[in-house]
């Protein structure tokens, strides 16, 4: 054989050598997706697929009635913003009620803040650990939302969810309902506050105490910016009391 | 081979490798679908969006209520002041500002609750349909969180001592039996904590509003 023809089969050799190594990783990773898929249709019980019809059943209600809840307010402030043209005596209350919408989540608001973002951590999870160990638990939430109350802020929502003075954030398995939401990861906490919220955030012991050891120690995806000009929409539910009666001294 | 069919060849399984790998990490990632919950979380599930949702019906009748009460009304005059007087009780006493009274529980706490625990407490109140809440005299409104002071608890800046009380108004059936449901809060705290919580329905709660100002300095409506 001359030279030049083995010159000419050694880059043949190496292209065989790439596609080999390929279909190899492509046969690897088709068995594994193979493998997760049948797993996965198998954990889902004619009961349970029922149950999870029903939940889509429920938020695709629950979207319909905060869509009409919505409109409705929005269409109650029009007539109250009317009625000020009208009366002195009305147009003092409509102010106050005004004021107050705004003091207490039911206005959309807008100003500087911080963004916190959180997730799933892509670490693989490592034989014999608790793989609820590498998710964002609802435990993580309420320390990073009592973090920013704690530091100041005016106003918060995840997931664009306004938290107001009944809001809970609840875990339901490994999923979390804020409100009457139904979330899902990456999460994103807007809040506004004055200058200086970022580094009061961060410094907090609420958040120095337990998230941010498993952000650090299961690799939780995480980050936290600065922002100039944040929009927080209004909280969207229910805000008639069936068991609290406003007392006669109130306003 | 010819380069381009050997090219061809390799851009294709480079693209099945790609859109596998996407796949393979995706199928990793959290199932956060509601049908990778087992069945007693879904039922869970279920039970919480309709309350919920029946609480999202409610408020819907009661804003309809209200609209037609000010056509009624018409645009001045003493029958639209008074639906305005009467959405700004609503609405303070929704958010703290006002003083509310009514039916509820009494949590009788005394121990060595620190700050995640109290927060958990008033997060489960809140989630068990709690409508107004009050640590002793300190009116629990959005802002409100408990926070490690130098010598104790802190709520708005007051002291929350070893022993204080939690008020909560709300259903006091439905209250209780959350709190005291075994592996509920208070088992929990119980069991990881030196605290003693008793909780107990009362007929009349009086709870006061917040002392402090919730009107933000930065935050503006949107226009």
């Amino acid at each position: 054989m001359t030279a030049a023809a083995r010159n000419r089969r050694r880059p043949q050799a190496g292209w065989a050598v790439s596609i080999a190594l390929a279909l190899c990783v492509v046969g690897f990773v088709g068995a594994m997706q193979w493998n997760s898929s049948v797993a996965r249709e198998a954990f889902t019980t004619s009961a349970q697929q029922t149950l999870a019809r029903q939940i889509t059943t429920l938020e695709g209600e629950q979207n319909d009635l905060r869509s009409q809840i919505a409109a409705a307010e929005a269409e109650v402030q029009r007539v109250q913003a009317e009625q000020t043209s009208d009366s002195a005596a009305l147009k003092q209350v409509n102010d106050q009620l005004a004021a107050a919408r705004l003091s207490v989540g039911l206005t959309a608001v807008t100003g500087p803040g911080v963004i916190v973002e959180i997730a799933d951590s892509k670490r693989v999870v490592p034989q014999g650990e608790n793989p609820a160990n590498f998710i964002v638990l609802v435990d993580d939430l309420r320390d990073i939302v009592a973090a920013l109350w704690a530091s100041g802020a005016e106003a918060i929502a995840i997931n664009d969810e306004r938290l107001v003075a009944t809001s809970s954030i609840y875990g339901v398995g490994a999923s979390v309902l804020v409100n009457t939401a139904f979330l899902s990861p990456p999460f994103r906490i807007q809040a506004i506050g004055t200058d200086g919220l970022l580094d009061r955030f961060q410094a907090s012991p609420a958040f120095r105490g337990r998230v941010a050891h498993r952000i650090d120690f299961f690799g939780l995806e995480f980050a936290a910016q600065a922002a100039t000009d944040l929009q927080i929409p209004a909280f969207v539910g229910s805000t008639r009391f069936r068991w609290a009666v406003p007392r006669e001294d109130g306003p | 081979m010819s380069r381009p069919l050997a090219q061809i060849s390799l851009f294709a399984v480079a693209l099945l490798v790609g859109v596998l790998l996407v796949g393979q990490l995706r199928s990793q990632a959290r199932p956060t679908e509601i049908s990778s919950l087992s069945a007693q979380e879904l039922s869970q599930l279920v039970d919480q969006l309709s309350e919920r949702n029946r609480q999202l019906r409610a408020a819907l009748a009661d804003l309809q209520q209200t609209l037609r009460e000010y056509n009624a009304a018409g645009t001045q005059g003493q029958s639209a002041l008074d639906v305005s007087r009467e959405d700004l009780r609503r609405i303070t006493a929704f958010g703290g500002l006002a003083p509310v009274e009514g039916q509820g529980i009494v949590l009788q706490v005394t121990g060595d609750l620190d700050a995640i625990a109290l927060n958990d407490l008033l997060n489960e109140l809140r989630n068990a349909g709690a409508e107004a809440l009050a640590v002793d005299q300190i009116r629990i409104t959005n802002r409100s969180v408990a926070i490690q002071g130098p010598v104790s608890l802190l709520i708005d800046g007051h002291q929350v001592g070893r022993t204080f009380t939690l008020s909560a108004i709300g259903s006091p059936e439905g209250l209780l039996s959350t709190m005291e449901r075994p592996g509920g809060i208070i088992a929990q705290l119980q069991q990881f904590i030196d605290a003693s919580i008793v909780a107990t329905q009362s007929t009349v709660i009086t709870l006061p509003a917040t002392d402090i100002s919730l009107v933000p300095q930065v935050a503006k409506p949107v226009e």
